[in-house]
């Protein structure tokens, strides 16, 4: 009796050391980042995201893998692309065959993540996609992509434009104006309003229909060609550096919109507060992102913890609290799912795993849900009004109804 | 033999046998590419200002010139690459025609002419009203020809050619009729030079070898957004290695790329913050103390640098 | 519509025209090609803020500091750098790289020292000016915001740079036209070797301008958080070929040129949003080139050398 527990203590003990010697000693995720130029102001945010989880996980011993069924420690493999997409190519291939990285992460928006999409898939990597929302990214032969955090740039402006095709109507509003940025993340989304009020039939008509560089940061002339077409509602579709100079412009002219509608008041709240001040955002439109809506999570931490965390651990840094952090800390739950599922870190496997979440994981970003090619549909971005509260801004949702928490002040006094 | 000869053997032959090994031992093939994609510009950059002493700030207009051409012919006409790529020096020689006038400006205000042209070709690339011929800023995605090993090879064999032209023009009457054209031109016009013709010339080759180098560039990469195949980083880089290794040589170039960017690839995965500053100050200092590049070092020993 | 193009065109274009004054005198005194100009704009909209954002100072008090701030430090800059420039053998098209260098090492410092985002100075500061300086010519207070020309109106800033820039080529003229200093300054402008020959310190004279128009670009720095939106350490680049732009289509060496320069950047800028607004970046290279080619002497006419 005694040889035989014995024994099967050995042999379980032997499988347990071979088990473990199968173990890797660290998971490596490879990712970049963009510290100067263009992009860094969307980049660092996500990658600080992605950081606090990691510490936090080093910190308990290490992620629990499946595969391996134990608890193994993170290895953060990031380089600098300075926001340059030729940079970014090489750096994403030496993560892939020099550094031979477990899981390959992309850094933030489309064009940075661009690069990366054939890169990943000529080295059958499944490409971790932070916030990519090119439409041209998932395709229905590439199955080495999956987005975690943003809405795709075809259905994103979907809220909006639903809320001026169904409300709209009964408030008064029949005459659009869309004044667009041309890049691919802008242009993309105006693409997608256009074909939302047109095919919707609700009376709706577009008075004013342009697309300026994205390098403008001066609209004060098109302001007065938007005020001449004389619309119920405009819409703006711009980076940030294009939704700073628009709103201050649009104060500065004395022009009063009835609605008018931007991205960053919602997508980077702080950053846009801390240029223009409470005046210029007062009853504009915008989206609310999951760093201003509290959604129920089912995983990981909700949002007042995350932002707890945050400014604990990077207050003092130049880098602002915003979607984009929320949007790096998805990825990496999201992750964390992943390796707690998959039977290997088989590629494939992988996104086999980080598949079954779609439809079941809810986190602070919202529900994950992906459609077959891999673009997300499920973190939707709500409709919503910032309203002067007192001496701070206070965001209501307005649009879909189920999730609205107020109604729209329209038109502005 | 002959120094044309001795020169192809010393220079072309390990360049090319170098990158045509690496590959089998070094992964990151893109890293390995885009050198010998900057070792070409820098060579073409050489051809026009080491030889004629005009320095267009605007050649990546010529690179990003190839690689549309090559991308049209890809995506309209599913051209094979080798016709696309014919193609794209075409639309590189064609954009060089159209800015011959530009020649009959001084030093300062051709560069800055030159600057603007290429700046003015990338915004009409990425209008977003020529979206159905150029994909305007939506980006090019290439279908059918993605062929890593082929376009490398292609790519190497662009650079054993520019090489050879390079020094086919340092060892022959027409490059020093260019360096004459260079030091004086109205000295050299009274010796019974051809000033505007040799500088034509010098300067169509010279774009030649950068839409070559784009036309190959988009083969390879096949996904890229208008910004990035105009990138003023492409003139920059061109220019600083030319100048580093040193002008009007064969080798200069070739060191310059291969030194400049080796350091810029090892501090920016080192110390990438500190990245852009090291390299600002890296360009003022050379200016300043080596303006003549690294071979007129060796020039100054009494070593005669191919 | 056209109409609020043009008078929106001339208030914007006298703007760049202040940006090109600076970069007028460094080329056209030294011909060298200051690459950096938009960089030392750059400074001085920073300056402006941090002045604003640590102090509370007024903008307006910002112009006069970020001039002799940047004075002073451009004349040293220049004994720094110059000097050994101009005795290699093509100091021209060195000093395109080497202004080049510099602006990369600006930048990086900047970028390191203040991070990427955008920063902004509220608008009413300037606003705060123009009204005080309104109601001394009203003799009646007048209300803060936008403000009224020929029926249109157009934000307070933009009148502002307009006067500032006003300012500064009157003071240009009369320092080069007025005083002993602009007068070698234009005798170097003509032709250095003369000056040289006829004993003219040269370098002094250089060094001097070379002050002024970094000063100057600090000044239209100072304006910049107003005129284009939100300020960036990446910002100088764009402005450093718009102001060649303007300087080139008016003419080098003569201020008023840069004002002609400016106010048709600023007028073809404005209609080209209103009538084509996708194809607005691309006119100010459309407008070098062709001028360029067509008259590059500039449109007010001043000998080029030509290859």
């Amino acid at each position: 009796m005694v040889r035989l527990s014995i024994f099967a203590a050995l042999l379980a003990s032997l499988t347990a050391t071979a088990q473990a010697a199968d173990a890797p000693a660290e998971i490596k995720l490879g990712t970049l980042y963009a510290s100067a130029g263009r992009y860094a102001s969307i980049s660092l945010p996500v990658h600080y995201g992605l950081k606090l989880w990691i510490d936090q996980k080093n910190a308990e011993g290490g992620v629990y893998v499946k595969a391996f069924d134990k608890k193994i420690p993170l290895k953060l493999v990031a380089y600098d692309d300075q926001s340059s997409t030729a940079t970014a190519a090489t750096l994403y291939n030496q993560l892939i065959t020099q550094d031979k990285v477990d899981i390959l992460i992309s850094d933030s928006g489309s064009v940075l993540t661009s690069v990366a999409v054939p890169i990943a898939r000529d080295h059958k990597m499944l490409l971790i996609d932070q916030t990519g929302t090119g439409a041209t990214f998932f395709t229905p032969d590439n199955p080495y992509i999956a987005l975690m955090a943003d809405p795709v740039s075809s259905i994103w402006p979907k809220p909006l434009a639903d809320f001026l095709t169904h409300d709209g109507p009964g408030l008064g509003i029949k005459r659009v104006a869309i004044l667009y940025a041309t890049n691919d993340f802008t242009g993309t989304q105006a693409n997608a309003v256009r074909k939302f009020i047109k095919e919707s039939n609700s009376g709706v008509e577009i008075v004013y229909d342009q697309g300026v560089p994205t390098e403008t940061s001066n609209y004060t002339v098109l302001l007065n060609n938007i005020r001449a077409s004389n619309p119920d509602a405009v819409v703006h579709l711009g980076y940030a550096a294009n939704d700073i100079a628009f709103l201050r412009n649009v104060q500065d002219s004395g022009i009063k919109f009835k609605f008018l509608f931007c991205i960053y008041p919602g997508t980077e709240n702080e950053l846009l507060e801390k240029n223009l001040g409470n005046g210029p955002l007062n009853y504009v439109f915008t989206y609310v992102t999951s760093s201003q809506m509290a959604y129920p999570t089912n995983f990981g931490m909700p949002l007042k913890e995350f932002k707890e965390a945050w400014h604990k651990k990077y207050g003092d840094t130049k880098v602002e609290f915003g979607f984009n952090s929320v949007a790096g800390y998805t990825t990496a739950l999201v992750l964390e799912k992943a390796l707690a599922t998959a039977p290997s870190l088989d590629q494939l496997e992988l996104r086999k795993a980080i598949f079954a979440q779609s439809g079941t994981l809810k986190t602070l970003d919202g529900p994950f849900e992906l459609d077959p090619t891999g673009a997300q549909i499920g973190e939707i971005t709500p409709l919503g009004q910032l309203v002067l509260d007192g001496d701070h801004l206070k965001l209501v949702t307005i649009w879909p109804h189920e999730l609205a928490n107020g109604k729209p002040i329209y038109p502005r006094p | 033999m002959p120094r044309i000869v001795r020169h192809l053997l010393l220079i072309v032959v390990p360049v090319v046998a170098v990158f045509a090994i690496l590959p089998g031992v070094y992964d990151n093939h893109l890293l390995l590419f885009n050198f010998i994609i900057f070792m070409t510009l820098a060579q073409g950059l050489n051809v026009i200002y080491g030889f004629t002493g005009y320095l267009p700030f605007g050649y990546v207009g010529f690179f990003g010139a190839g690689a549309y051409g090559f991308s049209l012919m890809v995506m309209h006409l599913q051209a094979p690459p080798l016709v696309a790529l014919a193609v794209a020096a075409a639309a590189a020689i064609v954009l060089a025609l159209l800015l011959t006038p530009l020649f009959r400006l001084s030093g300062a205000y051709f560069s800055i002419a030159n600057l603007a042209a290429a700046l003015a070709v990338l915004q009409v690339v990425s209008n977003p009203n020529l979206e159905g011929i150029t994909k305007g800023p939506y980006g090019v995605s290439l279908n059918g020809v993605f062929n890593p090993t082929l376009s490398y090879a292609t790519a190497l064999a662009v650079l054993a050619a520019t090489l050879a032209l390079v020094i086919y023009l340092r060892n022959s009457h027409f490059g020093m009729a260019l360096k004459a054209i260079r030091e004086d031109p109205i000295s050299a016009g009274m010796a019974g030079i051809n000033v505007v013709r040799e500088r034509v010339i010098a300067w169509l080759l010279s774009a030649l070898i950068a839409g070559l180098a784009g036309g190959v560039f988009a083969w390879y990469v096949s996904v890229f957004y208008p910004e990035t195949v105009f990138s003023v980083e492409f003139t920059i880089f061109a220019i600083v290695f030319v100048l580093f290794g040193g002008s009007a040589t064969v080798t200069g170039p070739i060191l310059g790329a291969v030194i400049l960017y080796g350091i810029y690839n090892a501090v920016g995965i080192s110390t990438p913050q500190y990245f852009q500053l090291i390299y600002g100050a890296l360009i003022m200092g050379l200016v300043m103390f080596l303006p003549n590049g690294l071979v007129s070092l060796l020039q100054r020993w009494g070593v005669d640098v191919p | 519509m056209l109409v609020y193009s043009l008078l929106a065109g001339l208030l914007f274009g006298l703007y760049f025209s202040l940006i090109g004054l600076g970069l007028n005198l460094v080329f056209g005194v030294m011909r060298i090609v200051n690459l950096a100009h938009g960089d030392f704009l750059m400074l001085g909209a920073f300056l402006a803020f941090w002045l604003f954002t640590l102090f509370a100072l007024n903008p307006v008090g910002a112009v006069a500091i970020a001039f002799v701030g940047f004075m002073i430090i451009g004349l040293p800059l220049y004994y720094l750098l110059v000097p050994r420039l101009l005795r290699a053998r093509d100091p021209e098209m060195l000093s395109f790289i080497l202004f080049f260098g510099l602006s990369q090492v600006i930048e990086a410092v900047t970028t390191i020292a203040f991070g990427t985002s955008e920063r902004s100075i509220p608008g009413d500061q300037l606003g705060r000016a123009v009204t005080a300086i309104a109601s001394l010519f009203a003799g009646h207070p007048v209300a803060p915001g936008p403000v009224e020309l020929f029926g249109q109106t157009f934000p307070a800033a933009w009148v502002a740079s307009s006067i500032a820039s006003g300012g500064a080529v009157l003071l240009v003229y009369l320092y080069l036209y007025q005083t002993r200093l602009g007068y070698l300054t234009r005798a170097v402008m003509d032709n250095r070797d003369e000056a040289i020959a006829t004993g003219v310190d040269v370098h002094r004279v250089s060094a001097i301008a070379f002050g002024i128009g970094i000063g100057l670009a600090a000044v239209a720095g100072v304006f910049a958080p107003f005129i284009l939106g939100s300020i960036t350490p990446a910002m100088g680049g764009e402005v450093t070929i718009t102001a060649f732009a303007v300087i080139v289509i008016g003419s080098l060496g003569n201020p008023l040129g840069t004002v002609l320069g400016g106010v048709i950047y600023g007028v073809s800028y404005m209609l080209m949003q209103s009538y084509y607004s996708s194809w607005a970046n691309l006119l100010p290279y459309v407008l070098l080139v062709a001028i360029l080619l067509v008259r590059p002497s500039g449109l007010l006419g001043r000998r080029v050398r030509n290859a």
